[in-house]
């Protein structure tokens, strides 16, 4: 043979094959987020986490689509809040814009909503940031929900922790929305069956301005527990109205608020020894990726991820990743595939059995010093429970 | 029982009165003088609030020095909004005629592109500081050093406004106009200068609202509206164009918030509040102080 | 009849005729957006029965909404889904009927505001009672499916349509219009006010009760705060007075055009499109004051047709 020829052949195909890798087609991944109306202030913690996932991926050369890398293209809306738009735009994802994948929305709702979408198309998606025993009512198929947060768990764990700690009195208060509502129902028959008793029980509606009143039956009470199942604003409330009143219970809990950025802007060593829920933290050194990813965010937004939500996020994308890779983007493959395999994520490995998460355990976080330690369970903590300290005088 | 009577649970009102006073006096001043319904009243709060947010990460500013600069900034974009918009919709009959309505939308339009704007710029990611958060004793009553400041610059500011509006000229005139529009007119007042007057001030006082507010409570481009709602039912509850009617209805409802929730529950504070109004309006159809006749 | 009412009628069956094809020409998504702007139509039709008519501009009128979507899901699994959208529609009516007589002795922007502390009211009544039932959300397996929703939606939206017509035409017409011009004198001259008031109010409850019933299956997951959602009632009312509130095509031409410029606007200009649609709306009410059935009808005028 003419060595010339082979030689330019190959030169010739070596060209060819690098400018098809060059021109790659995208993979178009479709979601949507409340970006306007009255969740707009919890996204962006998961919104952010689908950004920086982007860019990491698309650093390195795109997303491995079973051997073929691949640059991701993201294909989003705002659903303005509303469920009804979410179920229109995952519909138009699915059937107009055609994506290849998709990403889910924020909030419980969203989850229930779009799962309709999703088993009426026969298309897969990693949930994340969903937390509701009635998750487990979906029938299994199409939509896995990473988190272990659920309501139920959490009430049994919360008794164990409070037996740990050898609390005999606990005052509740919560907010009457789903995802408090649901603890409380599950709280109180476990409370009773550990010997707890609740001295004070007080539910109060969404948009309240003040917690006095409700606070100081609290404070009256000298409860050795406060479980304070409420959102942000409450939260908020709640760290201020207790800081007044001197409430100097051992263990006080605040269920929505403390992970997310602001809360430690705001209330600085305030809110040191305050217990939260959440099931990862950047300190779980049995976690490799847990620091790096926590490193990361902060470099990019220049504030900390929200340690539920958004780790929830990053383990919903290494998820898909990972399933990606192996399976490409047939959809009953990769519905088998996620269904199938234990994935690596920043929260250590997760494996689904039916929708929900079946190895990461339900857990506790603390702040402690401004960061976010694992205290419960003992055998996953980052760091010991300390007692709630006293609110700093000045 | 002796809770009731505890120092703690009248501290708590008169800051939370205090404050939705303050942005009810804004609201019913532009409300009465114009007839205008401000549904972007609690997005001016926002804006107020997001000044103050900034001042202090950025340039550690305190908010009691960066709210004059909140309120004249507000001031600014209220006489800017009266100029191009409201100007025109006063001007003309069609407009006129369906005043309420009419400016309902257009300030929901307003709405809708302050809130917008605010989360394009600021994202949506909820913000906050930690100022002044020591606990101060007074009495029995204990209360974070910032509310106390909320509470007193709040009740000097509502106080201020009222005596200002009873005792010099422009207030009367301000009076005057709310009472008896035409009339007003036939006594030689200028409508115009009071307009913009009252826009300028009302929107003042929603951004200094919001300074105090950033203190106390998270910041977020959509955090307005529970303000908004708060002070239409107050300035309607304390009858329209009636200030004092807004000082009193403020603390009332701030009354049913903490007194009310000690003396049944607090599950029923939402229902007590909206229920109180409902009531108070069926007996009394123009509102606790309002005049009787009520101009359409 | 009429030759003019005879060609409008016509028009009408034609646009529903056409209406109806939708769910067999579009996809799902075209469908979803179609039920939508039907659903806007029902709501602001059966809003202008009172606020339109007679300047009593209610601000709540989620509050219909909302009872509608409640009593369906207290009523689902239990009784058959073509039973509880009349009856929602029902109750929607009976409340109007009882909050009508004391309510709307308030007039101007007290009764405005009025309206929208009864829905907050309302809003925060079945939180507590969901909360005392120990329901923390609920899941709705089962729902009808878009296709069935859709028919049922443009049935609610032609009815509301033709109500507006007829009431507007109606001697109750005129004797609403008459208490908007000037309720003392109506009064004077012999118009039943308070009845006539009572009878739109409850009148415009009944078709967004059932809008609500059938709504609440959309998204299979209720929770009181999205079903009684203030913006509801601002969304209504923006539609009814950028079309024009003082008959029946007024509305149907605000909710289109929302709901297009909406459309238009958010598909390809996602992070500024609420920023322009507030900048239109505030356009328009300056430029339109009459709102576009307004615009219209003194554009015709003017030619002298």
């Amino acid at each position: 043979m003419h060595r010339k020829s082979i030689v330019t052949f190959m030169a010739l195909a070596g060209l060819v094959l690098a400018g098809l890798a060059q021109a790659a087609e995208p993979v178009r991944i479709g979601f949507s987020l409340s970006k306007t109306g009255m969740f707009a202030n919890a996204t962006p913690s998961q919104l952010n986490v689908y950004e920086l996932w982007k860019e990491q991926v698309n650093a390195a050369g795109g997303l491995d689509v079973a051997g073929e890398r691949r640059p991701i293209e993201f294909v989003s809306y705002d659903d303005q809040s509303n469920t009804g738009n979410a179920v229109k735009i995952y519909e138009k994802l699915i059937t107009d814009d055609k994506v290849d994948l998709l990403l889910a929305p924020w909030g419980t709702p969203f989850h229930f909503a779009v799962a309709a979408v999703l088993e009426r198309h026969k298309f897969p998606m990693i949930g994340n940031s969903a937390a509701s025993v009635q998750l487990r009512e979906i029938k299994p198929g199409y939509i896995w929900f990473p988190t272990s947060a659920i309501p139920d768990k959490i009430a049994e764990e919360m008794g164990k922790l409070l037996s740990s700690r050898g609390v005999k009195t606990v005052a509740v208060t919560n907010l009457q929305l789903p995802f408090s509502l649901e603890i409380k129902q599950f709280l109180m028959p476990v409370l009773e069956r550990a010997g707890i008793k609740v001295v004070v029980d007080e539910a109060y509606p969404p948009g309240i301005k003040d917690m006095t009143a409700i606070l100081i039956k609290v404070k009256n009470a000298k409860p050795d527990a406060v479980l304070s199942l409420s959102y942000p604003p409450d939260s908020v409330l709640y760290m201020m109205t207790a800081r007044e009143l001197g409430i100097d219970a051992p263990f006080q809990f605040v269920l929505i608020g403390p992970t997310i950025d602001f809360f430690a802007k705001m209330f600085g060593p305030a809110a040191d020894g305050i217990v939260t829920v959440g099931h990862w933290s950047p300190h779980q050194k049995a976690w490799p990726k847990a620091k790096p990813f926590f490193d990361a965010y902060v470099a990019k937004f220049n504030t900390r991820p929200d340690y539920l939500d958004s780790a929830l996020a990053y383990m919903s994308v290494e998820i898909l990743e990972q399933a990606v890779a192996k399976a490409g983007l047939d959809k009953e493959k990769l519905r088998r595939v996620i269904a199938s395999t234990t994935f690596d994520t920043i929260n250590g490995p997760v494996r689904f059995d039916g929708v929900q998460n079946a190895t990461t355990p339900t857990m506790f976080l603390q702040l402690q010093a401004g960061e976010a330690q694992i205290v419960w369970p003992p055998d996953q903590a980052t760091a010991e429970i300390m007692r709630k300290p006293a609110w700093p005088a000045q | 029982m002796d809770s009731l009577l505890s120092g703690q649970l009248l501290v708590a009102t008169l800051v939370v009165g205090a404050l939705y006073a303050l942005v009810a006096l804004g609201l019913n001043l532009i409300y009465g003088t114009m007839r205008l319904l401000n549904i972007a009243h609690g997005d001016l709060v926002m804006l107020g609030a997001y000044v103050s947010y900034w001042g202090f990460s950025l340039a550690s500013v305190s908010p009691l020095v960066s709210m004059f600069v909140a309120m004249a900034l507000s001031a600014l974009l209220g006489m800017a909004i009266y100029v191009v918009l409201v100007r025109r919709a006063l001007h003309s009959t069609a407009l006129v005629a369906r005043i309420e309505a009419n400016s309902l939308l257009i300030f929901f339009g307003v709405s809708v592109i302050l809130q917008n704007t605010a989360a394009l710029l600021f994202t949506a990611n909820p913000r906050a500081y930690a100022y002044l958060d020591q606990v101060i004793r007074i009495g029995d009553a204990a209360i974070s050093a910032n509310r106390l400041v909320v509470l007193v610059v709040a009740l000097v500011v509502c106080v201020a406004a009222i005596l200002y509006l009873r005792l010099s000229m422009t207030g009367l005139a301000i009076r005057a106009l709310i009472q008896e529009r035409d009339a007003a007119r036939l006594a030689g007042i200028e409508p115009e200068r009071i307009h913009l007057l009252s826009f300028a001030l009302g929107f003042a006082m929603a951004a200094l609202a919001g300074s105090l507010i950033s203190m106390i409570q998270q910041v977020s481009p959509f955090m307005g509206f529970p303000f908004t709602i708060a002070a239409f039912v107050i300035i309607i509850l304390g009858g329209l164009g009636n200030l004092m009617g807004s000082l009193i209805g403020g603390f009332l409802l701030a009354a049913i918030e903490t007194y009310g929730v000690a003396l049944t529950s607090a599950s029923f504070r939402s229902i007590l509040i909206y229920g109180v109004f409902i009531a108070v309006l069926v007996w009394r159809p123009q509102g606790l102080f309002g005049g009787a006749r009520v101009a359409r | 009849m009429t030759r003019r009412r005879l060609a409008a009628a016509t028009a009408f069956l034609a646009v529903v005729a056409l209406a109806a094809l939708a769910p067999f020409l579009l996809g799902p998504y075209l469908v979803g957006v179609a039920l939508d702007l039907l659903m806007w139509i029902a709501l602001a039709e059966s809003w202008i029965l009172l606020s339109g008519m007679t300047g009593y501009i209610s601000l709540g009128h989620a509050v219909f909404f909302g009872t509608g979507g409640y009593v369906m899901v207290l009523a689902w699994g239990v009784l058959p889904f073509w039973l509880v959208v009349p009856l929602g529609g029902l109750v929607a009516g009976l409340l109007a009927l009882a909050i009508g007589y004391p309510c709307l002795r308030v007039r101007g922007p007290y009764f405005v505001i009025l309206t929208f502390g009864v829905a907050e009211f309302a809003k925060f009544v079945v939180v507590a009672i969901e909360a005392g039932l120990g329901k923390a959300g609920r899941l709705m397996f089962g729902a009808p499916s878009l296709d069935e929703l859709y028919f049922v939606m443009l049935a609610l939206a032609a009815a509301a349509f033709v109500i507006a017509d007829c009431v507007r035409r109606s001697r109750f017409g005129a004797g609403l219009r008459a208490i908007r011009e000037d309720e003392d004198a109506a009064e004077t001259i012999g118009v039943p006010t308070t009845r006539f008031k009572i009878l739109a109010y409850t009148l415009s409850a009944i078709i967004p009760g059932m809008v609500g019933t059938v709504m609440v299956l959309r998204s299979t997951y209720f929770e009181p705060l999205q079903v009684f959602d203030p913006l509801i009632s601002f969304t209504i009312v923006t539609m009814a007075i950028i079309g024009g509130s003082d008959g029946a095509p007024g509305p149907l031409m605000g909710a289109v055009f929302l709901v297009s410029l909406s459309e238009l606007l958010w598909a390809n200009l996602p992070e500024v499109y609420m920023i322009l649609l507030g900048a239109l709306l505030v356009g328009f009410v300056l430029g339109a004051p009459d709102g576009i059935h307004g615009w219209i009808r003194a554009r015709l005028a003017r030619r002298g047709a």
